[in-house]
């Protein structure tokens, strides 16, 4: 209704001796006939315009209706409808590139005050340490491509129900910090002390593959941005779901070993800073697991991470107690799976093990829900 | 009578459209006791909250539409496969292409909604009927569909239907976003199904489901009907699917196809479904008519206006000034004013002591630039003029505003002119010119909407933009004030017969007493002991009178083998009113 100059006037057409009146209207009209998907959307139109039914006896039509479906008919369609403008990527915001630096700084600074201090400090920086690096986690999963509830998250938006995974990811994190040194431990006899905090004790510390995995934060958020970007692209640009799902595949798998590599160039690199070595593949594989279990939350899938998870951490810790419970009169054949690991492959075979079989499941699941087409979906509409 | 209100972003809400009509209805019937059933359309909507409630409304039940409540539902095997069936017949049925191997091939339909009009093939009316109706009983059944509806198997349900050959043009044309699209906005637009309304105690214990808009408000209506057999009735005094058209946000042809595909049926198999379907004027019945409404079940009740503050000046005809023209209104394009102008010029040529009176208040910034135009047009066509030589001169064209201390209310901009003009060139139900006839004036309208319609024979009517014959008309008029007063008193005297508020209540109680003689609800009512209960529903029952609390408390057992119907309970007592 902006444009009243664009308003019909059939009298002016016939004065001026058109032999279509119609066509004349279609030309002023065009753009609602070429939109148009059915005629009652053409005669809607019109009559917004101000054309009735009186006006269209003047087009010898018994009323808009018929009117419009003439025009709906005569209109050509021929013209490709153009495709629709790529999507706009998600925004890289400086928040979340920022925060998702975070606990890898807090990690490093704590690992760093460990070090440095002795006796009563030392306890006191580790708790200081851990409680920072939790809250610096938090702060790095609230916002960005890693979030569960992010404005620009793609996704079915999941409610407020979620599996419960922060005890079972903070277990399998506090294993591979002490797991193995108990686990030796327990095979010998022991413990006999607590772990005094260096890598050299009786139970040792391993804190390189806690440090690189908290640095690993950061990769992981970018692979994910890059996922979703890619995702939307793809999206964009095919034509059929299996066109997608087929696309979507090599881009996950890609994704996955880019994080992957990452992952273990920040391993490498932090047992080289702290002169740890080995421990290297079991926090792999729980970067890995930890990775695809944030990635199928993040697109709306909480069902699947939070068994994977509960079942590893199950695992692990039935690892452990088993080797305790042998102790007991009568059930020393309990250890003999865990022992004859130990003895084969070292005291890490046990979480990698468990680790890498959950990386495993999740990958397949991965590929099989984030292929699709609604994970992907535009989140809802802005209330 | 119990009468169930269903409104979509509206009563009770205090931003909802039409509140003002279902608040006066529901005052005006105070007789009758009504559950208002309520979707609301956006966050804001709900935070300004609602009207103050009539006591006679005796619950209020409300969903959100703008938000998904997550359920935690997942449909097992079974409850997956009848989904995808329902589903894809729905969508098979959007895609204008042939579904179950019952359905004739329909390959020659154009269009879903094109074919709708005329001799529509009936089947395709049922696949979606049934189709609404099996999701419904899936969701009622499994407790929701939420979930189904949006995952996968949904979007990969619409591809095939899409792929499916007979599809028409844009449907084949989807890509995977628009599916997406799609697929999103028929979990919105199918909410309603979701939502715990049709049970015994929601809308099964309603006499009457009184839909106040078609689309999305008349479903839940539908679902009742197929569930309790309450009957329905639904009103529009603007056609829902019309607006859909004008208000679809832009997107890919494919969606807009399918999306109106849908509201189209949704449309023809609430006319269908419903026992009466009224309309505000000729205009909206057109559309209804075309959407598959039977005429049979067409009422026009005319929207009805506060005659009151009208009183005053229409028992009074003695004007101001009798050479003075009056328009009122929002300022905007669609009013036309340049011509009101030009005509004015005209009239000014044969009658120069005349004046115009402009009143209202531009509507949006396009108004108020709209505004500004007409200012400087008609500074330029008419030069200020004075009584004498030292007097200060005034322009004959003024343009005021409603609420100053000059005109107080509406009805003082109409006693302040002989003639009340109007200009549109698109109008919809003319309000300014229904008042202007309870202020008993003679009007000039243009021939546009419902504006011949409302007038009838009680006022001038010439052809939009033709400055000319208004100008005539106009001048006609100044020049025979007898004609003046008959024409004014006519129009009062049809304005008060049509567009009184009083009419308004009045058809819909007559619709209602029609409706509920014609189609009631019949339940079955069962003692203790499940065995049936002879004349537990009184005679009275079915009169206008309160009799909802007389009734027997009565347990709905499950028995009686010998019911074909599901048993419903008994209407309970009044409880107090939820959250009002």
């Amino acid at each position: 209704m902006s444009d009243l100059g664009e308003l019909d006037r059939p009298g002016s057409t016939s004065r001026r001796g058109a032999a279509d009146p119609v066509k004349a209207l279609m030309h002023r009209h065009r753009d609602l006939c070429e939109r148009a998907v059915d005629p009652l959307e053409i005669a809607a139109g019109l009559e917004a315009h101000g054309i009735t039914d009186r006006t269209a006896a003047r087009f010898r039509h018994r009323d808009v209706f018929s009117l419009a479906e003439e025009m709906y008919a005569r209109v050509s369609r021929d013209g490709d409808t153009p495709l629709p403008a790529p999507p706009a990527p998600p925004r890289v915001r400086a928040d979340w590139a920022l925060s998702t630096l975070l606990p890898g700084a807090l990690c490093a600074a704590a690992v760093t005050a460990v070090h440095l201090t002795h006796g009563q400090p030392r306890l006191l920086a580790a708790a200081a340490g851990a409680l920072a690096v939790a809250l610096g986690l938090r702060a790095a999963l609230r916002r960005g491509p890693l979030s569960r509830t992010d404005t620009d998250r793609p996704g079915p938006r999941p409610g407020a129900s979620s599996g419960r995974t922060t005890p079972w990811t903070l277990w399998l994190v506090l294993y591979t910090l002490l797991g193995d040194g108990l686990l030796r431990n327990a095979l010998a006899g022991g413990p006999d002390t607590l772990p005094t905090g260096t890598p050299d004790g009786p139970w040792p510390l391993t804190a390189a593959p806690v440090l690189a995995l908290a640095l690993a934060c950061a990769p992981a958020a970018w692979t994910a941005h890059l996922l979703t970007a890619r995702a939307r692209r793809k999206l964009a640009s095919s034509r059929g779901l299996e066109d997608f799902a087929a696309a979507m595949r090599p881009l996950l798998l890609g994704t996955f070993a880019l994080f992957l590599g990452a992952l273990a160039a920040l391993l490498a690199l932090c047992g080289a800073v702290l002169g740890e070595s080995g421990a290297s593949a079991q926090a792999l594989a729980l970067g890995a697991l930890l990775f695809l279990a944030r990635l199928l939350t993040t697109h709306g899938f909480t069902y699947a991470p939070a068994v994977v998870l509960t079942a590893t951490a199950m695992a692990e810790a039935v690892g452990l107690a088993s080797v305790f419970a042998s102790r007991l009169p009568g059930l020393g054949f309990l250890a003999t799976p865990v022992e004859t690991l130990v003895t084969t492959w070292g005291a890490g075979s046990v979480p990698t093990l468990a680790c890498g079989a959950a990386a495993l499941a999740l990958l397949v699941h991965t590929t099989r829900k984030l292929t699709r087409a609604s994970a992907h979906a535009p989140s809802e509409p802005a209330r | 009578m119990r009468i169930g209100l269903l409104t979509e972003g509206g009563y009770p809400y205090v931003s909802g459209d039409a509140r003002l009509w279902c608040d006066r209805l529901v005052r005006g019937l105070a007789q009758h006791e009504f559950d208002v059933y309520a979707l609301s359309r956006s966050e804001h909507q709900e935070d300004e909250g609602w009207v103050p409630l009539s006591p006679n409304v005796r619950r209020v039940r409300t969903a959100p539409l703008w938000m998904a409540e997550d359920d935690e539902v997942v449909l097992g095997r079974r409850a997956r496969r009848r989904f995808t069936e329902y589903f894809g017949e729905l969508a098979a049925v959007l895609c204008g292409g042939p579904g179950g191997a019952a359905s004739p091939a329909a390959g020659g339909v154009p269009s879903a909604v094109g074919g709708l009009s005329g001799g529509a093939p009936t089947s395709e009316a049922d696949r979606f009927a049934n189709a609404l109706y099996g999701l419904a009983e899936l969701a009622r059944e499994e407790g929701g569909l939420r979930g189904a509806l949006r995952s996968e198997a949904a979007v990969r349900t619409l591809e095939r239907a899409c792929r499916a050959p007979g599809a028409h043009r844009a449907a084949r044309e989807a890509r995977v976003p628009d599916l997406l699209a799609v697929a999103a906005h028929l979990e919105r637009a199918l909410r309603p199904l979701s939502l715990d309304w049709y049970e015994d105690d929601g809308l099964g214990t309603v006499d009457l489901c009184h839909a106040a808009s078609g689309g999305t408000a008349a479903l839940p209506g539908l679902l009742a009907r197929h569930f309790t057999g309450v009957p329905l009735m639904v009103t529009e005094y603007g056609v829902r699917l019309r607006t859909h058209y004008l208000n679809a946000p832009d997107a890919p042809p494919a969606v807009r196809s399918l999306l109106a595909a849908f509201q189209g049926r949704l449309a023809a198999e609430a006319y269908e479904r419903a026992e009466v379907v009224t309309a505000g004027n000729t205009h909206t019945r057109r559309w209804q008519e075309r959407c598959g409404a039977d005429r049979e079940k067409l009422r026009t009740v005319y929207p009805g206006m506060d005659a009151r503050p009208f009183d005053e000046v229409g028992e009074s005809p003695d004007c101001v000034d009798p050479y003075t023209l009056v328009w009122v209104g929002h300022v905007e394009p669609a009013k036309d004013l340049v011509s009101l102008l030009h005509a004015f010029a005209e009239v000014r040529k044969q009658e120069p002591t005349t004046r115009l009176r402009i009143v209202g208040a531009p509507a949006g910034p396009e108004g108020a630039a709209y505004l500004g135009h007409c200012r400087t047009l008609a500074a330029q066509l008419f030069p200020d003029e004075a009584e004498g030589p030292h007097a200060a001169g005034d322009n004959p064209v003024s343009f005021e505003e409603i609420g100053g201390p000059e005109l107080p209310a509406v009805a003082d901009a109409h006693a302040s002119g002989a003639v009340t003009v109007l200009s549109s060139v698109v109008e919809g139900f003319p309000v300014g010119l229904v008042e202007a006839m309870l202020c008993g004036r003679a009007t000039v309208s243009t021939d546009v909407g419902a504006v011949v319609e409302v007038i009838g024979g009680t006022g001038l009517v010439v052809p939009p933009r033709n400055p000319r014959a208004l100008a005539d008309a106009c001048v006609a008029l100044l020049r025979d004030p007898q004609r003046r007063a008959r024409l004014g008193a006519a129009a009062r005297a049809r304005a008060l017969e049509l567009f009184t508020v009083e009419q308004n209540i009045e058809a819909f109680h007559g619709i209602y007493l029609e409706i509920v003689s014609h189609a009631p609800v019949r339940r079955v009512l069962l003692d203790g002991a499940g065995a049936p209960l002879p004349f537990a529903v009184p005679a009275e029952a079915h009169v206008p009178v309160r009799w909802t609390a007389a009734s027997p408390r009565l347990a709905a057992a499950a028995g009686g083998g010998w019911v074909a119907g599901k048993p419903v309970r008994a209407t309970t007592p009044v409880p107090a009113q939820e959250g009002a």
